[in-house]
């Protein structure tokens, strides 16, 4: 029994796990949440996510999160809470809040909260509510969409940053090696370099509830293959609408991919599958690996194919033969000879063996040689 | 006085590979000198900042790239690779790091083919045939040292290699490539000969008739042919020809390689012999089955794989091609690896102290960083133009600092996206442009005055590139 309570508690042995930066994309979308609104109220599933986001500081004291809400016009930081732009320069600005440091409290503290679960909630609640305030009826009429490449493209760079500042400092030339694959590729045989480049591990949650993205097609594709580069699993919970590409940025990058059947229980569906982080993920069996949707969408209409014409070019994607065979994109004179139909490849039927040949009669004119004839 | 001097001569010995590492001038980088505050960190950092920029500002010209590429990849397997000048020696470093070049290159170009052969004891062998996939390749330079068949004996180095018999084996085996694709040769040249059968000047002729594009990394010294051989095929710039200094140079030379190339913009006569051409493709969803089903590919029974689009046959993997229909059928997420290529990201430009001071940006829009303030006597001195003027005391040595600073990195630690006018660190800088190709700003926020089609994937990015 003392050998038990006698564990070590010091702060972070070598072996201990590795602090994971959970970045979470809270799709805000208006329209969407008044659907839900009867099985899912945005303040239930608002109270659902705390939940979870407490348990995974808990999990670690060295974890971390950043919480990005991707609304209609614009994205907004949750947390940590960006600051405004301020014309007094002056005043050196405040370390980054995310280490808990940040010394602004509200005057209604409650004591029996621990410190970190309360800072992170103040400031959500805080943020989201301004964001909300501050949607006009006019934003909501003109789009009925999400800007989730906007929020996947901002949770990448500060991922990255994080990991900058969590990458051991030895190596000063690692900083400036973000995108060549140099650094990757000294060990790839082992197949444990990302882990040992940085501590830090990442992961992006999108709450989604908005389908129709196609409009920003490559922005999210551009997104995934930078996410995929860096190993940062994308894990989707999919609330509500339509998300193919969402669905290809959880199969490209390693995420899991979840379509809540029953929205009310929100906080099941996040605890049961998104808690564990990449180093626990090794050790289960992962909700995924279903059919996925892989259509992409046209460059010209902005509709999802699955079967497009593509220039060899520059590679862009048209739902059907564009206008005078001129790419729209690059503007190259376009060759159909190659989408010209097929006939269907059939297996060749093998010839006779010039055996058989022989035995049929004399018929066939040639004469097989070699072949011993009943003559 | 001095830092001028050196900067004009080194600009002058530019081009790399022209000089020789022992020709170089004395690095003088690391001359620290102190800052306006007298601290020697803002030096330092604006040195490492232009440093990073350096590299950033080559690749954001919206050129045509060929990004279905045709790539013979030529070993050299004569007996200079047995040279112990790189560890342990030639022949083994550069199986090494062919191993990972082709990782690489099908990572960036997966819907490309390569193929690889050897210029071995005066003839060129094949290693592996033309394919799309790594693992064949691999596994056959794993096989030249550890043959399959035990009664082989493992490849050593020997003889001499022939460029004229590597060239035309090359042409023969990418004769075949579709027009529409690049053909390219990549010659790793060891040795400083070449011991052809024949005239080698007519074999260069014909792979110039035949759109090949050579480039041959050398290793040793640089040969007259080899800078003949790259400027003909590449329409008269031999800067495909370069040799290693050294292992690591090396390395980066050969993955370099992986981008695509730069399409040369072409002739009238060039583009009718050569046209571009609209492929159709499937985008094949993946299926799970209950029960096993006979893959169209192999003929084995699987539990799930793709089914083409067009007919519904159900292949492997991804990027295929159609067993029954022949329909290219590949991921979406292929073909978006070369969208940057497509729609660049514009440079983002540097921020002065005033701009800092009128646009009021505390913090890195990307990463919520925080800037360093505008220092006191930049907002009393609102105007002027000069920031070297507030601290007269060690004018000289830091007007220099100040003026070599803002050539490459910015002095407010600031970098502004011309489009959405959000500023960012250079870290973000760095990573938006060499990572994710997408502006955080731009992509966070819907245009003034655009509504619901304002905001179509391109637009954010992609309004500018007028690829003409
Ligand atoms: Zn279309
Ligand atoms: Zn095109
Ligand atoms: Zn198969
Ligand atoms: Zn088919
Ligand atoms: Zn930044
Ligand atoms: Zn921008």
């Amino acid at each position: 029994m003392n050998a038990i309570d006698a564990t070590d508690r010091t702060f972070r042995s070598p072996d201990a796990p590795p602090p994971s930066l959970l970045t979470i994309i809270l799709d805000t979308n208006p329209h969407a949440w008044a659907h839900l609104e009867p099985t899912l109220p945005l303040q239930k599933a608002i109270a659902n996510l705390l939940v979870f986001i407490n348990a995974h500081l808990a999990f670690n004291h060295s974890n971390e999160v950043a919480v990005l809400a991707s609304h209609s016009q614009k994205i907004q930081w949750l947390y940590p809470t960006p600051k405004p732009p301020s014309h007094n320069l002056t005043r050196p600005a405040s370390p980054r809040p995310n280490g808990a440091s940040n010394g602004t409290h509200s005057a209604h503290d409650d004591a029996n909260k621990y410190r970190p679960f309360r800072i992170v909630e103040q400031q959500i609640l805080a943020n989201l509510s301004a964001l909300l305030a501050s949607t006009t009826s006019s934003d909501l009429s003109s789009t009925t969409t999400t800007l989730i490449s906007g929020a996947l493209t901002t949770a990448l760079t500060y991922i990255a940053k994080a990991a900058l500042a969590h990458a051991p400092p030895t190596d000063p030339s690692a900083s400036l090696n973000v995108a060549d694959p140099s650094p990757t590729f000294m060990d790839a045989n082992d197949g444990t370099t990302s882990r040992a480049r940085t501590t830090l591990t990442s992961r992006i949650l999108v709450l989604s509830v908005s389908g129709d993205l196609a409009a920003q097609y490559i922005p999210v594709m551009n997104a995934i293959f930078a996410a995929q580069r860096q190993r940062i699993p994308i894990d989707i919970l999919k609330i509500a609408g339509d998300t193919v590409f969402l669905q290809q940025a959880c199969d490209a990058t390693g995420g899991v991919y979840m379509e809540a059947q029953e929205p009310a229980g929100l906080l099941q569906y996040l605890m049961m599958s998104f808690l564990p982080d990449a180093t626990a993920r090794d050790f289960l069996v992962l909700p995924s690996g279903g059919a996925v949707d892989f259509r992409a969408a046209c460059f010209c209409h902005e509709k999802i194919v699955e079967l497009g014409w593509v220039c060899s070019v520059c590679l862009s994607i048209f739902c059907g033969p564009p206008e005078h065979n001129q790419c729209l994109t690059c503007g190259n004179q376009l060759s159909m000879a190659s989408t010209l139909p097929k006939p269907p490849a059939l297996i060749q039927r093998k010839k006779k063996k010039k055996k058989r040949a022989a035995g049929d009669g004399a018929s066939a004119g040639v004469t097989p040689s070699g072949t011993p004839g009943p003559a | 006085m001095v830092a001028n001097a050196n900067k004009k001569s080194k600009e002058k010995v530019k081009p790399r590979g022209r000089e020789m590492a022992w020709e170089r001038e004395i690095r003088t980088d690391f001359r620290v000198r102190e800052g306006q505050d007298g601290l020697i960190k803002g030096h330092v950092e604006g040195l490492v900042e232009a440093r990073k920029r350096k590299r950033l500002r080559q690749d954001t010209e919206p050129f045509q790239r060929g990004i279905i590429r045709h790539v013979a990849l030529v070993l050299d397997l004569s007996e200079a690779m047995l040279e112990k000048d790189m560890r342990p020696n030639r022949y083994l470093v550069t199986l090494k790091y062919t191993q990972e070049y082709i990782r690489e290159f099908f990572e960036q170009n997966p819907i490309s083919q390569m193929l690889i052969l050897a210029m071995y004891d005066g003839i060129c062998i094949k290693i592996s045939d033309l394919s799309g996939n790594p693992s064949t390749h691999i596994s056959a330079l794993i096989a030249l040292r550890n043959p399959r068949n035990p009664r082989e004996v493992a490849k050593e180095p020997k003889g001499s290699p022939s460029l004229q018999n590597a060239l035309e084996h090359a042409r023969a085996s990418l004769h075949h490539t579709p027009s529409h694709g690049t053909r390219e040769v990549i010659i790793i040249l060891g040795a400083l000969l070449s011991l052809d059968p024949g005239d080698i000047f007519k074999t260069i002729s014909a792979c110039v008739a035949d759109h090949l594009r050579v480039a041959i990394i050398g290793m040793a010294g640089r040969l007259r042919i080899c800078q003949e051989i790259c400027a003909k095929t590449n329409a008269n710039d031999p800067s495909s020809y370069t040799v290693a200094l050294d292992q690591t140079h090396f390395r980066e030379l050969l993955l370099a390689t992986t981008t695509p190339p730069v399409i040369r913009k072409p002739t009238a006569a060039a583009q009718a012999a050569n046209p571009a051409s609209l492929l159709l493709m499937g985008f094949p969803s993946r299926v799970i089955e209950d029960s096993p089903t006979l893959c169209a590919c192999h003929g084995q029974l699987t539990r799930g794989g793709y089914t083409c689009s067009r007919c519904m046959a159900k292949v492997c993997s991804l990027p295929s091609t159609c067993p029954s229909c022949h329909l290219t059928l590949i991921l979406s997420t292929h073909l978006a690896r070369s969208y940057h290529h497509l729609f660049p990201l514009r440079n983002w430009v540097e921020v002065s102290w005033q701009r800092a001071l009128k646009k009021g940006s505390v913090q890195c829009t990307g990463c919520l960083t925080a800037f360093p303030p505008v220092p006191a006597d930049m907002r009393d001195s609102k105007g002027k133009g000069k920031v070297t003027n507030g601290n007269h005391e060690s004018n000289g040595v830091n007007g220099a600092v100040r003026q070599e600073k803002v050539e490459g990195a910015s002095e407010s630690s600031r970098y502004e996206c011309e489009t959405c006018g959000e500023h960012f660190c250079i870290d973000c800088d760095l990573f938006c442009h060499e990572v994710v190709h997408n502006c955080p700003g731009c992509q966070s926020s819907v245009p003034e005055g655009d509504v619901v089609q304002g905001q179509n994937g391109a637009a954010g990015d992609g309004n500018r590139m007028d690829v003409d």
